[in-house]
């Protein structure tokens, strides 16, 4: 393996890092926040470029490029963009730990080994738990809500590496190489359920609810949708291992109960980004059936365009619904009262979402909705099915609960003050493609490529 | 090619729609002018497209993905249900000038003309859900921006009971199409072929989901509860649209999807469809007996005409088929007439209730006449539409189950027991002392004008029903045994 090769292959993780080291060196150089904001954005332009430059190949043992992690590659780094230009700047600090998280999520896609996912899982979480304890934004003691992240971080981490002793045990390596004994599937099942916890799965969601209600509302975004996918990720590398193993049978499962668990929780919610952080869970159910369909199917890289889309989608459906929220300084249902008399174009956006992530057609959510329900059809996961199926239902119900406060309830009489700003330009940014993207299916067709590369 | 007249058919509204909200940002009232001439347009265009029966415009974009495409095509079922949407949204818009208005109440009516103009012109079933979909939301809006007192809690239970249907709907369109691929080897989601690709277990499982997810927008009992919230909560105009078209999307998707599809099933299963379109008849009417808000009343005497659409069409009889789609026709037009005089009654009154009113015929005699003619067309009175509809259905019903045909009878009476009372009540009965009559102004030109139109479409069809059968009949004798 030359170093060419690698070096092709490792680029955005290699523009990553150096621009963790130019942001920490301009912050001790004391430049202008300002400045070491853009260069994080432009850090994080660039290994999108590069990423989406790169060309799929073998590495050596331990790193790799096939078609999953090249798409995922892209999700995480446009996903990163919204926090990007939402964060405020300040100091070095919050674009250094940004871009390290992103070098984790970078690293997680490039791994053709267990001990490197590892190594990337551990990098992408490390910076996520300190960047939500520096928050200011959120309603709840952001300290308090890290240190729980941290703990529940460090048991799943733990948790990888003993599955991954157990699977070095009995496969005598930790390349992707299959899951022939007991042992091996038990092992797959313990590093499976660190990526559980990583996606909020039920019943490994208990920190969700804390954590992103704590950080400022941009950071949300970006937990739940790049780090998720990250979950993701890491999930279907395991479950590939073993397509037909017990735990890629159960992920339908969890898939239905995350999603029925996350819907009913969110009904009930009056604080905003509580409500989100159900609802992020109930997206995160979807996507894992849609896994558990897609191991049943065989777990080929060139068939997950259901969760492929899915992710792509919730990209900008989450992240819009967060710059909604950091835009607006809305912080309860009661602050969205008359939002759709008092500032209209603000309120359309923020629809638009709120029916995408409901899953209405023409959307984006529509289509991958419909796409993930049609893997399980293949699949012949029907119970599960039906679960989401009902869970859909439920989602829509709070989702329509907030443009039932946005459009029909009248203004209370101190009604917030709304801000405008860069929010807004990131909310339509995010607003459009989560409109139109359901009507272009071709839009598959061109991610199945990207898939097969 | 994606360009046919059956685009514009449906593109001309969405996009009136838009512009509609983008150039009277500042004046409600010209995006209304704006918004009836688009409609009037839409109407004409309908009415005079070259239509033929065999696809003579039916138009196939290129494979989109997973033999998703984009496609329409038009035959006298989908020319006589756009042709009715047409017309009543014209209807819907001009009855709406009588208030100040947004444009964004224009350009809902708009999008909701486009999206059912989609539904009824589509091949592609994924096309048909998207449009299904897209036309809850501007009605959503409609129902609670626009409606009255109850109209928030009516709108989201609207919303949902009928995204239950849909998604039911949706698992049963994807379980179709999945099985053509394990049959075919190939993705299509062509609404044709799809005839025997389902067996078994499956087979009653699909046809039982297209059974909840077209009935909960008939609807059918006991999945009605949404409608007599949402039509007595609507604005007039919004009524007259959900009454008028949106229930006949149910009974259509029956005749373009459940029935072609599952032509034995549905066959097999007769006794029990016919049960399901009995219970409507007679239940919709014990309820609008128990009425005391008159819009109510109205809401619920749709579940009851439903019923008889129901009725035709499952009897599967060349006279039943024909007779249930002209009944969609009939009751689009009356209903909407008599929504649209209740909507006036409560715009001059406030007023819904049966008894709030009386002796209405000294105050509004051109009011009394057209909602006499009104109400006779709905009890089915021969000579209006309303009675070639229900006597179609029920000679087709009485051939094949006899016990559906008396059911319908016993429906008919009750339609004339309940509706007879309450309008003897508001129009000739004695007024209480709460009585608002007073209050009622009788019709303005512009009302007058509306209702001439209805009324005289339903002595059109009344006397000259061939006009209109002779273009529903060959699109639906296709599905008699």
């Amino acid at each position: 393996m030359s170093a060419a090769v690698l070096g092709g292959l490792l680029a955005p993780q290699m523009v990553l890092a150096a621009g963790v080291l130019g942001v920490l060196g301009a912050g001790m150089a004391a430049f202008n926040p300002k400045f070491i904001k853009s260069l994080m954005i432009l850090a994080i332009l660039g290994a999108f470029a590069l990423a989406f430059g790169a060309r799929p190949g073998a590495g050596d043992a331990l790193i790799g490029l096939d078609g999953l992690g090249f798409s995922w590659q892209l999700v995480f780094y446009a996903a990163a963009l919204p926090l990007a230009f939402l964060m405020a700047a300040e100091s070095e600090v919050a674009p250094a730990l940004v871009l390290g998280s992103l070098l984790g999520l970078g690293l997680l896609a490039v791994s053709a080994n267990l001990l490197m996912l590892f190594i990337g899982l551990e990098l992408m979480s490390l910076p996520a738990y300190l960047l939500v304890a520096r928050s200011r934004g959120g309603a709840q003691n952001s300290v308090e809500a890290a240190i729980k992240y941290f703990f529940v971080g460090g048991a799943a981490g733990g948790l990888y590496l003993l599955g991954l002793a157990l699977y070095y045990f009995t496969q005598k390596t930790m390349a992707f190489a299959g899951a022939a004994s007991l042992g091996a599937q038990a092992g797959v099942a313990l590093m499976g359920s660190a990526a559980l916890f990583k996606v909020g799965a039920f019943p490994l969601h208990f920190w969700l609810p804390d954590v992103y209600e704590a950080s400022d509302p941009e950071l949300t975004g970006f937990l739940s949708t790049a780090l998720k996918a990250g979950g993701i990720l890491l999930l279907m590398r395991l479950a590939a291992l073993s397509p037909a193993g017990p735990f890629a049978r159960a992920l339908p499962w969890f898939g239905a109960a995350t999603m029925l668990f996350g819907a009913v929780l969110a009904l009930r919610q009056e604080r905003l980004q509580r409500l989100l952080a159900y609802s992020s869970m109930a997206h995160a159910g979807n996507i894992v059936l849609g896994v558990g369909a897609w191991a049943a199917l065989g777990a080929t890289p060139g068939a997950a365009v259901a969760v492929f889309f899915y992710l792509a989608a919730y990209l900008f459906m989450n992240n819009g619904a967060f710059s909604f929220l950091k835009a607006s300084g809305a912080k309860t249902r009661a602050d969205l009262r008359g939002l759709g008399a008092r500032s209209p174009e603000t309120a359309s956006a923020f629809a638009i979402l709120l029916l995408a992530l409901g899953g209405v057609p023409p959307t984006a959510g529509f289509l991958a909705k419909l796409l993930i329900f049609w893997e399980a059809f293949k699949a012949h996961l029907y119970a599960p099915l039906l679960l989401a199926a009902l869970g859909a239902l439920l989602a829509l119900g709070y989702y329509l609960a907030l443009l039932k406060d946005l459009y029909f309830e009248d203004a209370p009489a101190a009604a917030p003050q709304l801000e405008t700003g860069s929010g807004l330009a990131v909310l339509w940014t995010c607003a459009v493609p989560a409109a139109v993207l359901g009507v272009a299916p071709w839009i598959l067709t061109y991610m199945s490529r990207l898939l097969a590369l | 090619m994606i360009f046919s007249p059956l685009t514009i058919l449906w593109a001309l509204p969405m996009a009136g729609g838009a512009l509609a909200l983008a150039l009277a940002l500042r004046s409600g009232r010209r995006a209304g002018a704006w918004s009836i001439f688009i409609s009037l347009v839409v109407l004409a265009f309908c009415a005079f497209l070259p239509w033929r029966e065999g696809a003579a415009l039916a138009v196939t974009g290129p494979a989109w993905a997973y033999g998703i495409h984009y496609s329409l095509s038009m035959d006298g079922l989908s020319w006589v249900m756009c042709l009715l949407n047409a017309f009543l949204t014209v209807i819907s818009l001009i009855a709406s000038l009588g208030e100040e208005r947004s444009a964004g109440y224009w350009a809902s009516f708009l999008f909701l003309e486009g999206a059912l103009m989609g539904v009824f012109l589509t091949a592609d079933l994924f096309l048909f859900y998207v449009f299904w979909e897209i036309v809850l939301i501007p009605m959503f809006f409609i129902i609670g921006l626009w409606g009255s007192a109850n109209r928030k809690h009516a709108a989201v239970k609207f919303f949902l009971f009928t995204f239950f249907g849909s998604v039911l709907m949706l698992l049963g369109i994807l379980a179709l199409v999945t099985l053509r691929h394990r049959a075919t080897g190939v993705w299509s989601w062509d609404m044709q072929g799809l005839k025997g690709v389902a067996s078994g277990p499956a087979a009653w499982a699909i046809f039982a989901a297209f059974v909840v997810g077209f009935g909960v927008k008939v609807p059918i009992v006991p999945l009605h509860t949404w409608l007599p919230d949402a039509h007595t909560e609507a604005p007039a105009a919004g009524s007259i649209m959900l009454a008028g078209v949106m229930l006949k999307m149910g009974v259509y998707g029956f005749l373009r999807i459940a029935i072609p599809v599952f032509p034995d099933l549905s066959w097999h299963l007769l006794p029990w469809l016919a049960a399901i379109a009995a219970i409507n008849v007679i239940y919709g009417a014990f309820c609008a007996l128990a009425q005391s808000d008159l819009k109510r009343l109205v809401a619920y005497s749709s579940i009851a005409h439903l019923g008889f659409c129901l009725i035709g069409v499952f009897s599967r009889t060349t006279e039943g088929l024909a007779g249930g789609t002209l009944q969609l026709i009939n009751h689009g037009i009356t209903t909407g007439a008599l929504f649209l005089m209740v909507g006036i009654l409560y715009e001059r009154s406030h007023k819904r209730g049966i008894r709030d009113f009386g002796a209405l015929f000294a105050q509004a005699p051109w009011l009394t006449f057209f909602f006499s003619v009104s109400i006779l067309a709905s009890i089915g009175l021969p000579g209006l539409n309303g009675f070639v509809g229900e006597f179609m259905s029920l000679a087709g019903a009485a051939r094949v189950l006899p016990v559906l045909a008396v059911a319908g009878v016993v429906g008919v009476t009750l339609a004339a027991v309940y509706a007879l009372p309450a309008y003897q009540l508001v129009f000739w009965g004695d007024r209480g002392p709460s009585s608002v009559s007073s209050h009622v102004t009788d019709l303005s030109a512009r009302e007058q004008a509306l209702l001439w139109v209805l009324c005289l479409a339903m002595l059109y069809i009344g006397l000259h029903p061939s006009g209109l059968l002779s273009v529903i009949t060959p699109a639906t004798k296709g599905l008699a045994l």
